[in-house]
């Protein structure tokens, strides 16, 4: 069948049209064809012109990642029928969150440059380098090795998408390759960098990253475990650590959000005084969290019990009771 | 619809004060629609992601003693809050298809004589509304249809994603809250950030991020003709209505967007007053869109 492709054009180097406009393409597809097929097929057949990325045709290379339909994919290994009968389109633009050079070619620079600042390598000690990769060392950074360094998670990213110093999904997934390494010897200061500002403690959530990384990397999950390590690594000065604590804090003591806790513990004294004009507001609007009356769920002994559970078969101390 | 519906209610921990209006309308909607919430005094807070980065086991344990609970009770799980059915389905998620998971956790659970065998599933308002309950249904309970409203809708991230771990609508063509927005006589507005994120995780964390990103999602929704948002989770709401007047701050432009929680829209739609939905309770006064 004749389906139409609208793909982003963009030459800022062509006097009559320095500004990105949309073209249409009829490309005649079959049973099984791919983005980056299509795409290739214009190329040859209709518009030398259509400037894109591409190299192994495998999923391996990592060259042709684009939007498709609003979304960062792998153009070589996403079919356009099942895609075109979901979205009832077919809209292909550069990656979001980069810079456009021309067409669907975008200006990677600050994605390695990121890549760069995990130091993207082993720094072992003289020790560490000994430690035995045994099949649960290995199984630990598996996820984090299938990257193929595409960029699809960057595009994704709804934090970065608001602040480009953020480290960002691909850089983080990349610094626990490390940080999780046996063999390892420089953790610490590692986990001490990835915890400053634009660190992974900026990441939103979103899930994007995780949802739309073409080899199952799970981005997220690798910043999960890298903010784990950097908790347990006591790197706990910084507002995301101390809001994770705060919240590990509250539930233990009432088995829920302690709302007016959380936030006080969060941001230490002097930025909690900065929030008083927004809590006034939240007061005339019977939302501010009560200071003194906690909520507390029933069982809370449950809960606590539940703690020590894990703390004892982690072989850690049971923490401090807190009543 | 098969039946009585009856769920275990989980409001989450914001709709039990912050978003409290989310949390009574939803009873009272639900009411009149004759679906049962039960409530579940015991369940403790999943975490809201935040136990996901302190420790993966004890995550996963407080998360199956709510689930082992709702078990007891019989019943699936109806929560107002996506971030609690994110964190809940993708913890419920992990102990069913590993077994292994399941095993360690019981050994947990039994030293406060639980146990959970994997077969509680969580929903959200949403799904029961566009899924079990059905819109046909829905819009036969329309007694005002709200022909006034061009609505953005607004997801949320954690109503979608991770798919493998929520799977009721589709993270990039999603359906469900368009679909209920038009079951109650209104009209969705569609727009680029409707699956994306407000921002909340990081309200306390990185405010500059959390608030612009307030901006650019509530801006996006203006532009394409929206007079209101609808969200079916109370920290989107936080962000959108609570923080809004910080989000024009950041991007120094009026933004003046009233936004709905879902339970509220249905409720209108079915005749309730203004006041019955607690809309007095918001930062941003919706009340130059109600009728």
């Amino acid at each position: 069948m004749k389906i139409k492709f609208r793909i982003r054009r963009y030459n800022p180097a062509d006097a009559e049209t320095p500004e990105p406009y949309y073209q249409a393409y009829s490309v005649e597809v079959s049973e099984g064809m791919t983005v980056l097929e299509a795409l290739l097929k214009i190329e040859e057949e209709e518009d030398p012109t259509l400037s894109f990325r591409k190299s192994c045709r495998s999923a391996i290379c990592g060259s042709c990642a684009m939007t498709v339909n609003g979304f960062a994919r792998l153009t070589c290994s996403l079919q356009i029928l099942p895609e075109y009968k979901k979205m009832g389109e077919m809209t292909i633009e550069p990656l979001a969150n980069y810079r456009p050079i021309k067409d669907l070619v975008v200006d990677m620079e600050p994605f390695w440059s990121k890549i760069d600042k995990v130091t993207p390598y082993l720094t072992p000690t003289e020790k560490s380098i000994g430690n035995p990769v045994t099949a649960e060392a290995q199984e630990r950074i598996d996820d984090s090795q299938r990257c193929i360094m595409c960029g699809c998670c960057n595009a994704e990213c709804n934090s970065l998408e608001i602040d480009g110093y953020f480290i960002g999904p691909a850089a983080s997934a990349k610094a626990w390759r490390f940080v999780g390494d046996i063999r390892e010897g420089q953790e610490g200061r590692r986990l001490a960098k990835l915890s400053e500002e634009h660190g992974v403690w900026d990441c939103v959530r979103c899930i994007h990253c995780t949802q739309y990384c073409p080899k199952d990397v799970k981005p997220l999950k690798q910043i999960e475990l890298l903010r784990s390590a950097a908790m347990k690594e006591g790197i706990l000065e910084n507002p995301g650590a101390k809001h994770v604590a705060a919240m590990a804090d509250s539930v233990e003591r009432v088995g829920r959000l302690d709302e007016a806790a959380m936030t006080f513990k969060t941001l230490g004294f002097l930025r909690s005084l900065g929030m008083i004009p927004m809590g006034i507001k939240l007061e005339l609007h019977g939302k501010m969290p009560h200071p003194y009356i906690r909520p507390q769920i029933d069982k809370i002994d449950e809960v606590r019990k539940v703690y020590e559970e894990i703390d004892r078969k982690a072989g850690r101390k049971p923490g401090k009771k807190k009543e | 619809m098969a039946g009585k519906l009856r769920y275990a209610y989980y409001p989450g921990c914001v709709s039990q004060h912050m978003t409290k209006e989310t949390n009574d309308t939803t009873r009272l909607v639900a009411g009149m629609l004759g679906i049962e919430l039960h409530d579940m005094p015991k369940a403790n807070c999943c975490g809201a992601g935040l136990l996901t980065d302190y420790d993966y086991p004890l995550y996963i344990a407080l998360n199956a003693r709510i689930f082992a609970e709702a078990e007891a009770m019989g019943m699936d799980i109806m929560t107002i809050c996506s971030t609690c059915l994110m964190v809940m389905s993708t913890a419920n998620r992990d102990l069913k298809k590993d077994r292994k998971l399941l095993d360690e956790t019981n050994k947990v659970l039994a030293k406060i004589g639980l146990v959970y065998s994997g077969k509680t599933e969580v929903k959200q308002l949403l799904w029961v509304l566009a899924g079990d309950y059905g819109l046909e249904n829905l819009k036969r309970q329309v007694k005002r249809p709200l022909d006034w409203l061009k609505v953005a809708p607004f997801y949320g991230c954690h109503s979608l994603r991770p798919s493998d771990a929520l799977g009721f609508d589709d993270p990039e063509k999603p359906w469900s809250l368009e679909a209920t927005i038009k079951a109650l006589g209104a009209e969705p507005v569609e727009y680029r950030g409707k699956t994306k994120c407000c921002g909340f995780q990081v309200d306390l964390v990185a405010e500059k991020t959390a608030e612009k990103m307030t901006a650019v999602r509530l801006l996006d929704g203006k532009s394409r003709g929206a007079n209101c948002f609808v969200t079916p989770c109370p920290f989107c709401h936080i962000n959108l209505d609570n923080y809004q007047r910080l989000a024009e701050k950041a991007v120094d432009k009026k933004i003046e967007m009233p936004v709905f929680h879902l339970s509220q829209l249905v409720g209108l739609a079915m005749g309730l007053s203004p006041a019955a939905m607690g809309l007095g309770r918001h930062l941003v006064s919706p009340e130059k869109v109600v009728r």
